[in-house]
């Protein structure tokens, strides 16, 4: 049910009007729409889980320490946030951030000088897929900060170190790899991300955000005699997300390093 | 510098609540809204648009059929998961890998590309193309790519319980593996199963891609109803906002159920020495594996 | 340098961890926080590392008030029941963090735990990770990290108690020879009496919160202070008795003199001050010394239940009579005497009133 689609994808991608070609391939390489669909893609992903990660390892540093009980609270919280998406979400954001939103109101209702950037930009959409990203990290990269034990921070204390000293030393290295490894996580969600990034950015009209999930959805819906098209870029995101996925077990493998 | 963590803490908490909480509030109040464009505020609040929408037949049915392709979705991964996880923890470890590698699948490939990779994988042959643009093909696709969440919740169930020594024992007793299942290890892990039947239920109801890609408007879900909504040529966003609060609703309710469920389990398993955050959620899973792992060995 | 704590409490919720505990370690001496779990050693160690904070009290190391200094200003060396060694670091790295974060020149730091390397036999795993040694050698090094400061204590939280039986008892006098060696104040917790015994100077009975005794090893095997003391050191019998005329007896095989005023009190008798008597012609070449002797009908009659072979001696549990119940007590005979006494057989035996220590029952129970 999953990897035969694939295989047919990578097929797809290898075949035009019947006969097997690599001009699908070329084609779309060289093509300076694709192109900036394929980079807008890199950095879109790459922006957001950068965002989720840095954003992402206070709280959930944070909600580790927590007491169960309000734990759990945050964790409901975290987890609503985590599983909204796609249109419903896009809404929302446009309601609270859109050019009428509530945080715009606001913002101009208070004389602040600055207006939250539209949603169909890239800082629009970046802001919007933060909104499930930074959550999504938090729960993913929890159970990782329980590797951290007290009695490391205690000894470090004994050992007389400072806060800093101590996460400059140990606790960062130890949580380094699984850091990276939700940053990875969260880059591969979010270059397969395409109902909210369709809610926000639209397929219609002028996009101001090239993305190749939405240039699939278009192809697969309105162009379907150069549905190699979508093959293609398909088989790119595939690619992309194999090679973030294959980075990600290495990287874990590495965290493990020290406790096996 | 203890005085700038000592300050951090309820910073980034109220940060982080307001961030969360933001949008939410805006779309509720947005589903109350009589008029709102200028003020920071509605400037009046009706409940017409939740009357309007849930009044709408079609928004209705497309609840209706969310909800039905959902629990399809979390009943067809429950059977199919916990004897395919028994089976390669118990007997047979190989299995392990492939059970592994298949749920590593839906995560790394977004759910557009599989669409169109089934869409043209039966589309390619007759006899497979009759499937195509059908609800069983629709409910098979959501199958996949929501058995992930099945599996890691089960699998850290089955973990965190011990299955291995359950069946020993139960076959010590007689048992044979169908009775061991239903009278040993499904009581043993049903808030795992609980929670990831949740999870299953809750990505399949959002679900937007695979919808549109192989059924499209002849079985409108929730999701392509407030897409359509959204983008229609004439705009309900009224009641696009009512239908989002509820599904917001519904899934605060089901989060809480998962948490709930996984808090009674750790206090039920819970072990000696470091205890690990509970892997609440879905993908928590993948990197809870080495960390779970970790706190259970002595170092 | 001496540590010393005075008066000082802890209470955590409802539980009160200390109860105006005083104590002093001297220069150079081996203290033992002896106790069960929850009685409030690890806690009283931890506010003298600076890991907790008294509500009452004060804490004085080397004669300077530390009550309130953080943990890391303290200059204590600490090794945790779990050791936590820094896992992402090697051995050498490890032993040479205290004194990296202190600022020390690295030639110094080197040097350093090349010595501390060697001292514990560990210069062959210096480049390891935590996770590459065993556990004596985790052990180890977690001392070795402890003691790199040159600390004016060195504090041990039941450092031995993940390690199996063999290993602990050559680490015990490991850490004992160290700490002799380099002449360090040292205070160390544990929950085994006999551990505690064979490391330390002077062993402190912790229960609920409060010392109830401080004493050389000897002195507390020989004399307990308390009904607790008496309890937790040693195996000892234990007998609730009846104060008849100022006095308890256990059947006819002791009689003790009890303080004026008691109506009900415990006697206390080691397994090894048992002296069984047979009934009957003696057998063998039984002498004095021997726990066996034969003769006269004197002692107290009972019945051998159980017969375990512990090497050097063997174990009776045996079953008596007294006041119309059955009393149950353990007698540890040279296994060299022990012949053809089996289970079920018939016995006397009697304690020598000197080796019987009586604490008083309050009413309400306790000591």
């Amino acid at each position: 049910m999953l990897l035969a689609p694939a295989l047919q994808l990578i097929w797809g991608s290898l075949v035009r009007d019947g006969s097997p070609t690599l001009a699908n391939w070329v084609d779309v390489l060289t093509s300076p729409r694709h192109q900036r669909e394929i980079v807008g893609t890199l950095l879109l992903a790459g922006v957001s889980a950068s965002v989720a990660t840095l954003i992402g390892t206070p709280i959930a540093l944070l909600v580790g320490r927590m007491p169960a009980v309000r734990r759990s609270g945050w964790l409901a919280l975290l987890n609503v946030a985590a599983n909204i998406g796609g249109i419903g979400l896009g809404f929302a954001l446009v309601a609270t951030i859109g050019s009428v939103g509530m945080v715009t109101l606001a913002l101009r209702g208070l004389g602040v000088p600055w207006t939250p950037p539209p949603v169909d930009s890239f800082e629009g959409l970046v802001l919007g897929f933060a909104y499930t990203n930074v959550p999504l990290f938090v729960i993913l990269t929890l159970p990782a900060f329980g590797i951290l034990r007290d009695d490391w921070a205690e000894a470090a204390r004994v050992s007389a170190a400072s806060r800093t000293q101590y996460w400059r030393r140990i606790g960062l290295p130890i949580l380094a790899p699984f850091l990276g490894a939700g940053w990875l996580l969260i880059f591969t969600w979010s270059i397969g991300i395409y109902s909210l990034a369709y809610a926000l950015a639209g397929t219609g009209g002028v996009q101001r955000v090239s993305l190749m999930t939405l240039r699939i959805g278009t192809t697969i819906q309105s162009d379907v005699f150069s549905t190699w098209r979508a093959d293609v870029l398909a088989v790119i995101l595939l690619a992309f997300a194999l090679v973030a996925l294959w980075s990600y077990r290495l990287l874990l493998r590495r965290g493990a390093r020290w406790f096996r | 510098m203890s005085a700038v963590w000592r300050l951090a803490r309820p910073l980034v908490q109220a940060g982080t609540a307001a961030y969360l909480l933001l949008p939410i509030l805006a779309i509720v109040l947005f589903s109350l809204a009589t008029r709102w464009t200028s003020s920071i505020l509605p400037s009046g609040y009706t409940l017409d648009h939740w009357t309007a929408a849930f009044g709408d037949p079609r928004l209705v049915a497309a609840f209706a059929r969310s909800i039905g392709l959902a629990l399809g979705a979390a009943v067809l991964d429950a059977v199919l998961v916990v004897p395919a996880v028994y089976w390669s923890r118990v007997r047979n470890p190989r299995i392990r890998t492939v059970l592994q590698v298949s749920a590593a699948i839906p995560f790394a490939l977004p759910y557009l590309v599989i669409a169109f990779g089934i869409l043209t994988l039966y589309g390619g042959n007759p006899i497979t193309a009759q499937l195509n643009n059908t609800l069983p093909e629709l409910l098979l696709a959501h199958t996949a790519i929501c058995f992930p969440f099945m599996y890691w919740a089960v699998d850290a169930a089955m973990s965190a319980a011990g299955i291995e020594r359950l069946a020993e024992a139960a076959e010590t007793c007689g048992a044979s593996p169908a009775q061991t299942i239903r009278r040993v290890i499904v009581p043993n892990i049903l808030p795992g199963l609980v929670s990831g039947g949740i999870l299953v239920f809750a990505t399949s109801f959002g679900e937007f891609a695979v919808v549109q890609v192989l059924i499209g408007g002849s079985f409108e879900t929730v999701p392509l109803w407030q897409a359509d909504a959204l983008y229609s040529t004439n705009p309900r966003f009224d009641e696009l906002a009512a239908s989002a609060v509820a599904t917001f609703g519904l899934l605060f309710v089901l989060s809480a159920i998962v948490v709930a469920a996984d808090r009674r389990w750790a206090a039920r398993f819970r072990r000696g020495g470091v205890t690990a955050a509970p892997p609440i959620v879905e993908t928590g899973a993948a990197i809870a594996e080495s960390p779970t792992q970790i706190a259970d060995s002595p170092t | 340098m001496s540590v010393r704590v005075e008066g000082v409490s802890k209470r955590f919720g409802a539980v009160q961890a200390l109860a105006d505990v005083s104590l002093e370690v001297r220069d150079a001496e081996m203290v033992a926080l002896l106790g069960p779990s929850g009685c409030g050693k690890t806690t009283l160690l931890r506010m003298i590392a600076g890991l907790e904070l008294p509500d009452a009290g004060r804490v004085v190391i080397d004669e300077a008030e530390v009550t309130r200094v953080p943990a890391r200003r303290r200059n204590t060396g600490m090794v945790f029941q779990s050791y936590a060694l820094f896992p992402n670091l090697t051995v050498r790295d490890n032993i040479g963090f205290p004194l990296e974060v202190r600022g020390r020149p690295a030639p110094d730091v080197r040097a350093r735990t090349d010595e501390l390397l060697e001292l514990l036999q560990l210069t062959a795993q210096g480049d390891r990770y935590p996770n590459q040694l065993s556990g004596g050698q985790q052990q180890r090094a977690a001392l070795g990290r402890a003691l790199a400061p040159s600390p004016a204590v060195l504090l041990l939280d039941e450092p031995l108690s993940a390690l199996d039986a063999l290993v602990r008892s050559t680490l015990r006098d490991e850490i004992r020879r160290v700490q002799q060696q380099l002449r360090i104040t040292a205070l160390y917790v544990t929950h085994d009496q006999s551990e505690a015994m064979a490391i330390a100077d002077r062993v402190a009975v912790m229960q609920h919160g409060r010392i109830e005794q401080i004493a050389a090893p000897s002195e507390l095997y020989d004399r307990p202070a308390t009904r607790f003391a008496a309890t937790f050191v040693g195996s000892r019998n234990a007998a609730e008795l009846a104060v008849v005329d100022g006095r308890v007896r256990l059947g006819s095989a002791f009689e003790v003199t009890v303080p004026a005023g008691t109506t009900r009190a415990v006697a206390f008798f080691r397994p090894e001050d048992v002296e069984l008597v047979r009934e009957g012609p003696p057998i063998g070449d039984s002498s004095g010394s021997s726990g066996v002797s034969s003769g006269p009908a004197a002692g107290q009659p009972a019945t051998i239940e159980v017969r375990l072979f512990l090497g050097a001696t063997t174990r009776f549990d045996l079953a008596t009579e007294v006041d119309g119940g059955i009393a149950r007590l353990s007698a540890d005979i040279p296994t060299r005497d022990a012949a053809g006494l089996d289970v079920g057989a018939r016995v006397r035996f009697r304690v020598a009133p000197g080796l019987v220590q009586v604490f008083p029952v309050e009413p309400g129970g306790g000591a």
